[in-house]
């Protein structure tokens, strides 16, 4: 029995595709029955697809792994054992942390260089005022579907894979809390993936990722497939935020105190708790969209007793603190590599802590700085102004430890080091300007202008991918056992940091002059410095043909990296690479403080009991 | 320690040649386009004061950055010293950067919001609606609808008050000329006043148009209409015009 299952697990994703298509058809007869049975016309469209949409993604996790894994052990039957090695692990149901983390960076990866491509497609667009390349329909489009493909890469792409592959190893683990549950996040991806897809062929959507009600009721069918994406990924981020918290909670090695936590840990502890609180909130605004589309709810239809402003309400109360979702798992990762790389313990390590607490504290205090033009009552916008202007001053603690460390420190400039310090570079010029939006005054003016979409690009790119970067080239030897090429990863650092501020930075300027955003055409005066970002757009977008050549090529026949090579000091750094199934031998033993560069008398750990006896 | 005091000393005078550099350029370039209504002033002045006050946090960042990666770097095996904290920078941190946000909140924040509510009463009122993918205008006073207008023409130096709404999806008034944008929000009518300082036209300044700014479909980012800023005496025979007067 047990030998059956096992010859089928490469059959998973088939699997899942099946059950998801029967769960699908069900679904969506059941909800056309009912519309039978209470005299409505049985056949909608889009009731079809969201009544198969519980049904279809019920059936593809059940097919993907999840029933053969995890269900059948509640009806008494055996459960199918898991392969322990080979690549097939990586296309099925899988719980090692360290596939699961695999799996959602290629993932994620994949779905940026998608965006990215879009993203060329509109500059290349805008390279001219007038028409040149696309109709504004599907302008739109495509930017829409780049704007949230990148917002879920930034949300997930980190978190999902550096939190899953290096928190439990940080932390002395040998997997997260609840490995099966960590699957089950990961393989919620896929579907986003389809129904990101499948808005694109159904007409797409033209909404942004902000699908802001009621244009998001009254538009194509394809925004539903948006909703039904955005739903799905938070219901990813929930799962994925419950197992974060459980794990860093519960499973760190014996001496691992909460001030002795690497800052990467902690980043991604306080991410999970922003996800876990504040997903539900954009889970529900999605949720009103698609009832209102569907079953006539209108939660947003003035002529029924709706509220437009509700859902922009409803909408930010999450994505605000998404961003800090996308920007705290970068932070941490560029104080890690900044203390490493500098050779000297992390500077202020408790204000960097409290910086992070600060900011996730405050964060749920903003939200209505999105809405300063929006009608909202006047009394509201001194509040939110001054609640945003605060929130820099947590924000400027995570500054405050990077240049302290920096500070007299050994800078080994490695490929790593540079991304942490383009980051740093970066997310100051998204972090100043953003106190300017935060003015009302000044907002009102460059609210929905270029001004903004410099802003959040320098905070999102500038500040979250550079700190994905940093951290894919950093981790890479420790996943793959490989090095990859010091002289192509610094190519592809100072041709992306060019390229980056060549496209971004002449926005900022298009924004003060008039140019707003989500737009197909624009004011023919505006033309020479777009044609600028346009061509720079295009050299950013190159820049990731080097990373990829040297990334896949280092994978394949990269030379060995050896357990430690950038001599590092946390517990990943002890294990050899890629690490084992278990992660560690024995569990290890914390003793001291994980960054004691200098410092002598300070062990962050003792790998094995035998170390001790010795002493 | 006495290696380190040279490296604050550089640093330190680094960053104020730096500033001072960045500040005479700053109050010598025109960062944002010419301003064409009472509002844009308030607008423009607290942008200036902020920009004034960024660059010398910007380049203290870049200075220590810049510093330290051509100062610091080394290709050796060598650790920097154990310095895990030190409560006098890490106080006046906290303490300037605190104080500078509330400087900012309470000016240009607070009070230039209170600055651009401005006179409460207008000499002139006009109703705006906003559909896909065209704007009507309603001179209220005189009585006289614009539909679907390719033009809005204001007289200069009287205040005006927009009552803005929808019919549809939500739309934004936006002039970048005047610095003044308000939601157009189905159900509710939202306001923004405004008094232009100058006559003036779209095809001199393409800042003077209306412009939707909140992404409404398909014809969003040609919802646009040309802003005619006339003397008085025009306005009146341009309204005459329209009424057959």
């Amino acid at each position: 029995m047990a030998r059956r299952l096992d010859g089928g697990l490469t059959m998973s994703v088939l699997r899942g595709a099946v059950g998801g298509l029967i769960g699908f058809a069900i679904g969506a007869l059941i909800v056309t029955g009912i519309r039978a049975i209470t005299g409505a016309e049985p056949w909608d469209l889009e009731v079809a697809i969201a009544g198969g949409y519980l049904f279809g993604l019920t059936g593809w996790v059940l097919g993907v792994g999840v029933w053969r894994h995890w269900a059948r052990g509640w009806f008494g039957k055996d459960l199918a054992p898991y392969r322990v090695a080979g690549w097939r692990r990586y296309f099925a149901f899988d719980t090692d942390h360290k596939v699961i983390g695999t799996q959602y960076l290629v993932t994620f990866l994949f779905m940026f260089f998608l965006a990215g491509l879009f993203a060329m497609l509109m500059r290349t667009e805008l390279m001219n005022p007038g028409r040149d390349l696309l109709t504004p329909s599907s302008y739109n489009n495509f930017m829409s579907l780049h704007g949230t493909m990148m917002i879920f890469v930034a949300v997930a792409a980190t978190a999902g894979a550096f939190g899953n592959y290096i928190v439990p190893i940080m932390i002395g683990a040998d997997d997260m809390a609840f490995p099966k549950l960590n699957a089950l996040s990961y393989w919620l991806v896929p579907p986003v993936v389809f129904f990101l897809t499948a808005s694109f062929f159904s007409g797409g959507y033209d909404t942004g990722w902000t699908g802001y009600a009621p244009l998001a009721v009254s538009t194509k069918t394809g925004e539903l497939f948006f909703n039904l994406a955005f739903f799905t990924l938070g219901l990813s981020s929930i799962v994925g935020a419950v197992n974060f918290i459980v794990t860093i909670v519960t499973m760190r090695a014996p001496g691992m105190t909460w001030s002795r936590l690497p800052i990467f840990v902690w980043a991604i502890n306080i991410t999970a708790w922003l996800s876990l609180i504040f997903t539900q909130f954009v889970a529900l605004a999605m949720m009103m969209v698609a009832l209102d589309r569907t079953v006539g709810t209108s939660f947003f239809d003035v002529g029924a007793g709706g509220e437009p402003l509700l859902y922009q309400h409803v909408f930010w109360f999450y994505s605000h603190p998404a961003v800090y979702i996308m920007i705290l798992p970068a932070f941490g990762i560029v104080l890690e590599l900044v203390t490493h790389f500098s050779r000297k313990p992390l500077f202020a390590y408790k204000w960097a802590v409290g910086g992070m607490i600060g900011i996730a504290l405050m964060s749920c205090l903003v939200w209505a700085h999105h809405m300063f033009t929006s009608g909202m009552p006047d009394v509201l916008r001194k509040p939110f102004l001054a609640s945003t202007e605060l929130i820099s001053i947590p924000t400027g603690l995570i500054f405050l430890s990077a240049l302290g460390t920096i500070w007299q420190g050994r800078l080994r400039l490695q490929v790593p080091m540079l991304f942490a310090l383009g980051m740093l570079f970066n997310f100051l010029f998204g972090g100043i300007t953003g106190v300017f939006l935060a003015d009302v005054p000044v907002d009102i003016q460059l609210q929905d202008t270029y001004f903004v979409v410099a802003h959040f690009h320098y905070v999102i790119v500038g500040g979250g991918i550079f700190g994905l970067f940093a951290a894919i080239y950093y981790w890479f030897p420790k996943m793959t056992g490989k090095q990859m090429n010091e002289t192509l990863g610094k190519v592809h650092f100072w041709w992306m940091f060019i390229g980056f501020n060549l496209t971004f930075f002449p926005m900022f300027w298009l924004g003060l002059n008039g140019m707003n955003r989500r737009i197909a055409d624009y004011v023919p005066s505006l033309g020479g410095t777009n044609r600028i970002v346009s061509f720079a757009g295009l050299l950013l977008g190159a820049s990731f043909v080097v990373f990829l050549y040297n990334w896949i090529h280092a994978w394949w026949r990269g030379p060995e990296a050896g357990a430690n090579p950038w001599g590092a000091t946390t517990l990943e750094w002890q294990i050899p690479s890629p690490p084992p199934h278990e992660n560690f031998e024995e569990i290890p033993l914390v003793t001291g403080d994980p960054y004691g560069y200098g410092d002598e008398t300070v062990v962050h750990a003792v790998m094995s009991r035998a170390e001790i006896a010795d002493v | 320690m006495r290696e380190s005091r040279r490296d604050i000393v550089w640093v330190a005078a680094l960053w104020g040649v730096i500033t001072l550099l960045a500040e005479m350029w700053v109050a010598g370039a025109e960062m944002v386009p010419l301003g064409l209504s009472r509002e844009a002033e308030i607008v423009d002045d607290a942008f200036d004061l902020l920009l004034v006050l960024a660059v010398p946090v910007v380049t203290f960042v870049l200075v220590v950055l810049g510093y330290s990666v051509a100062r610091f770097r080394t290709t050796t095996d060598e650790t920097g010293q154990p310095v895990r904290t030190n409560s006098r920078f890490v106080g006046a941190w906290v303490a300037i950067s605190s104080g500078l946000a509330v400087l900012v909140i309470i000016t240009p924040g607070f009070t230039g919001l209170d600055e651009l509510r401005g006179e409460p009463d207008s000499d002139l009122t006009i109703e705006v609606t906003a559909e896909q993918w065209n704007w009507t205008f309603r001179y209220v006073e005189a009585d006289v609808t614009v539909e679907d207008a390719d033009e809005l023409v204001l007289p200069v130096g009287e205040r005006v008050r927009f009552l803005v709404t929808s019919t549809d999806v939500i739309h934004s008034l936006w002039i970048p000329g005047f610095r003044i944008k308000i939601d157009a929000v189905p159900g509710r009518v939202t306001e923004v006043l405004t008094t232009p300082t100058e006559t003036g036209r779209f095809r001199e300044d393409p800042n003077l148009r209306v412009q939707c700014a909140e992404l409404c479909g398909t014809g969003h980012a040609r919802m646009d209409a040309a802003v005619h800023v006339v003397d008085a005496g025009e306005f009146g025979a341009w309204l005459d015009g329209l009424t057959g007067g």
